[in-house]
């Protein structure tokens, strides 16, 4: 690990550099999962542009080497979420170079198809930070459908999906349609094997672990962060102990200034349909919610009154958006926040929602990929009966 | 055969109006190079709905984008073309690939104004080649594609754009008054920058408009800093009017109803600038007190 440690002062070439040496070497291949990690300190003070070129650096070796077990999140995450061209073609990529395809990859490429198509651009992959100025270079959609091919009979689910994309009416591109033939005859090949039929989305999904549980007895005490200040959207000062304490509480964590519509501002209106499903099942005086914002010196009251009100979040005394006053870095270091910083603006970060324990204790944790609210409440109502 | 001839040119007149006919017959008019300059320009207005009708016509519009032999005005016409289509983003979606490559490999062109409206696009899009070029050609002024002052604007499209260290410097120690300006404006969005705009804002040397972009940014990151400052600027009786006015503005609508009302000095001196300022305070004074029920 020493060596993807020591990425925090480095140049983009150095890092460049790393990342080739760490794929040319079988025994050191793992620590480019660990370059992922979005609070990994080689992100640290750097724009976003210059992110999306070190990610998808290391999503470009993984294609080369093989995509592990533990990386596999990350490309999904990016498949789930990205908005950026360049990262969401070298997921592709590097899917393609996972040992098997599996059904449970399938959705994940067609939403990223959807999300991307209208914002697909030319991509190059030749060298460190290269932009492409030339015609026919690949894309992200180009990637995503030869990802679909290498899909094959494990596609067999979005097939109508993947046949529609070649359809005069909202179907892709004419100079996409070669592409998508292939895609469709790969995945219809298994129908012409007479394969079992062991390509459902709930076959043995791939190893992924989005949520993670803690039991009672192994929580982590919240003790750390129990006096950290908050302000909530309407000014009030109020302590992580006074309004975590005594309750379980759901809580997520976002930033008004984030231009991706897939994470931050997905997260907060899926916090107010949470927040309904604790009205509807009368768990809302029982359950707390709280949204909590990366960007604490950006975010003041009115910014998150008017954010979380205009998703439909509803705002009241067990219920409120909060910004750190004084103390993030202890909020980061407690629950491990997937984020980073240029200066005091988030220049990347992952999703994440965290059920609090009465003590305010993490019980578990949903990351990287898309949270489904009902889920959600279900572990919050759980722990009323501990 | 009249009779014949007569639904042949009904049905030819049809398809003379039809917008793509036109379009595309503005396309061979507008590439022709035969063809006057101005009236290629005037052609190339009617090309956007042939554009993406088949990949030939974008190709062609983007070749003379892209041929630095062609006259200026018709690429900077092709250029408004492509973007007009870009508009219709279902039908452009064929032709965005190529659109994007192209606006990339003409950003260093050798035409500021084909450069600057080139880069703009890019920008717009938060395109991460325009942003690394145009942040080198801030830090080394030889690679410049852009005059600095630009080349902020275009950054402050995004605020994850890593400029805010080289604004800051532009800021302490600016190419010209305009980059500073621009510099100021894009700091407005780091929630650092309050003391740089606290300082500015209270500098009586400093621009009326560098001061007022300063109020509006305090406005935006610091609230309660920018009340202070106001208070104090409106009892400073050598302050210039127009900032007086900025600040009655910024407290009539953002102050804190109670600390006013109970400010007897302040609604003092603003009752005495309703009455003897200039008109632009005068009135800005009024509207203060009105406000505040005096």
């Amino acid at each position: 690990m020493q060596d993807s440690r020591a990425t925090t002062a480095q140049s983009e070439r150095e890092f460049a550099s790393l990342v080739e040496s760490l794929a040319g070497d079988p025994t050191r291949r793992e620590q480019l999962t660990d370059l992922l990690r979005e609070d990994h300190p080689c992100y640290d003070q750097r724009g976003t542009a210059a992110i999306v070129r070190m990610r998808g650096w290391v999503l470009h070796a993984l294609s080369h080497v093989g995509l592990s077990e533990p990386a596999l999140i990350f490309v999904l995450e990016e498949l789930d979420t990205g908005v950026d061209a360049y990262l969401v073609a070298a997921a592709a990529r590097a899917l393609r170079s996972y040992p098997n395809p599996s059904a449970f990859f399938a959705p994940y490429l067609i939403r990223a198809l959807a999300n991307i198509r209208y914002h697909d651009e030319p991509v190059s992959f030749e060298n460190y930070g290269a932009y492409s100025e030339s015609h026919g270079a690949t894309s992200p959609v180009r990637e995503l459908l030869a990802t679909l091919e290498w899909m094959g009979p494990s596609a067999r689910e979005i097939l109508p999906q993947v046949e529609s994309l070649g359809t005069k009416d909202g179907g892709l591109p004419k100079r996409f349609l070669d592409d998508v033939d292939r895609a469709v005859e790969a995945i219809r090949r298994g129908d012409q094997t007479s394969e079992p039929n062991n390509h459902s989305c709930c076959a043995s999904p791939a190893p992924v672990n989005s949520v993670v549980s803690w039991a009672r007895d192994t929580r982590c005490s919240s003790e750390s962060v129990e006096k950290i200040v908050f302000e909530d959207h309407e000014g009030a000062s109020l302590t992580f102990k006074e309004f975590f304490y005594g309750h379980p509480s759901i809580v997520v964590f976002f930033y008004t200034r984030c231009d991706n519509p897939l994470k931050c501002s997905l997260t907060i209106t899926k916090l107010a349909s949470v927040q309904k499903l604790l009205r509807e099942q009368g768990l809302s005086e029982l359950i707390h919610t709280a949204a909590i914002t990366y960007d604490p010196a950006y975010d003041l009251p009115e910014r998150l009154r008017a954010y979380g009100k205009h998703r439909g979040v509803r705002l009241h005394a067990g219920h409120r958006i909060l910004r750190s006053i004084d103390s993030f870095d202890a909020l980061c270091s407690y629950f491990e926040l997937g984020v980073n910083f240029i200066e005091s603006l988030v220049n990347r970060h992952k999703i994440e929602a965290y059920i609090l324990d009465n003590d305010g204790r993490i019980a578990a944790s949903f990351e990287r990929l898309h949270w489904d609210e009902q889920t959600l409440v279900d572990r919050a109502s759980a722990l009323l009966r501990e | 055969m009249p009779k014949k001839s007569k639904p042949k040119s009904a049905k030819s007149r049809k398809s003379a109006q039809n917008p793509r006919r036109i379009a595309q017959r503005a396309l061979a008019f507008g590439t022709n190079a035969k063809n006057s300059i101005k009236a290629r320009v005037k052609a190339m207005a009617d090309v956007p709905l042939a554009m993406c009708e088949d990949d030939k016509s974008l190709q062609t519009v983007l070749k003379i984008l892209r041929e630095e032999k062609e006259p200026i005005e018709v690429r900077l016409a092709a250029l408004q073309a492509l973007q007009a289509a870009s508009f219709s983003v279902v039908a452009f979606e064929s032709c965005r690939t190529d659109y994007i490559a192209t606006l990339r490999a003409v950003a260093a062109d050798k035409d500021l104004e084909l450069r600057q409206r080139v880069l703009g696009i890019l920008a717009r899009e938060k395109d991460g080649f325009a942003q690394k070029k145009l942040l080198e050609g801030l830090q080394q002024p030889d690679k410049a594609l852009l005059p600095p002052e630009k080349a902020l604007q275009l950054l402050s499209y995004d605020v994850h754009a890593e400029a805010y260290p080289i604004a800051r410097a532009i800021v302490g120690n600016p190419p010209n008054a305009t980059a500073k300006r621009e510099a100021l404006r894009l700091l407005a969005a780091d929630a650092n920058a309050a003391p740089t705009f606290e300082k500015v804002l209270r500098d009586k040397k400093e621009t009326s408009e560098n001061r007022q972009i300063s109020a509006a940014a305090l406005q935006a990151i610091k609230p309660d800093k920018l009340r202070t400052h106001a208070r104090e600027i409106l009892l400073d009786t050598s302050e210039h009017d127009e900032i007086q006015a900025t600040c009655l503005t910024a407290l009539k609508q953002f102050g804190d109803q109670v600390a006013i009302v109970n400010d007897s000095v302040l609604l003092r001196r603003v009752k005495r600038l309703g009455g003897k300022g200039s008109s632009v305070v005068k009135q800005s004074a009024r509207q203060f007190l009105s406000k505040y029920g005096q």
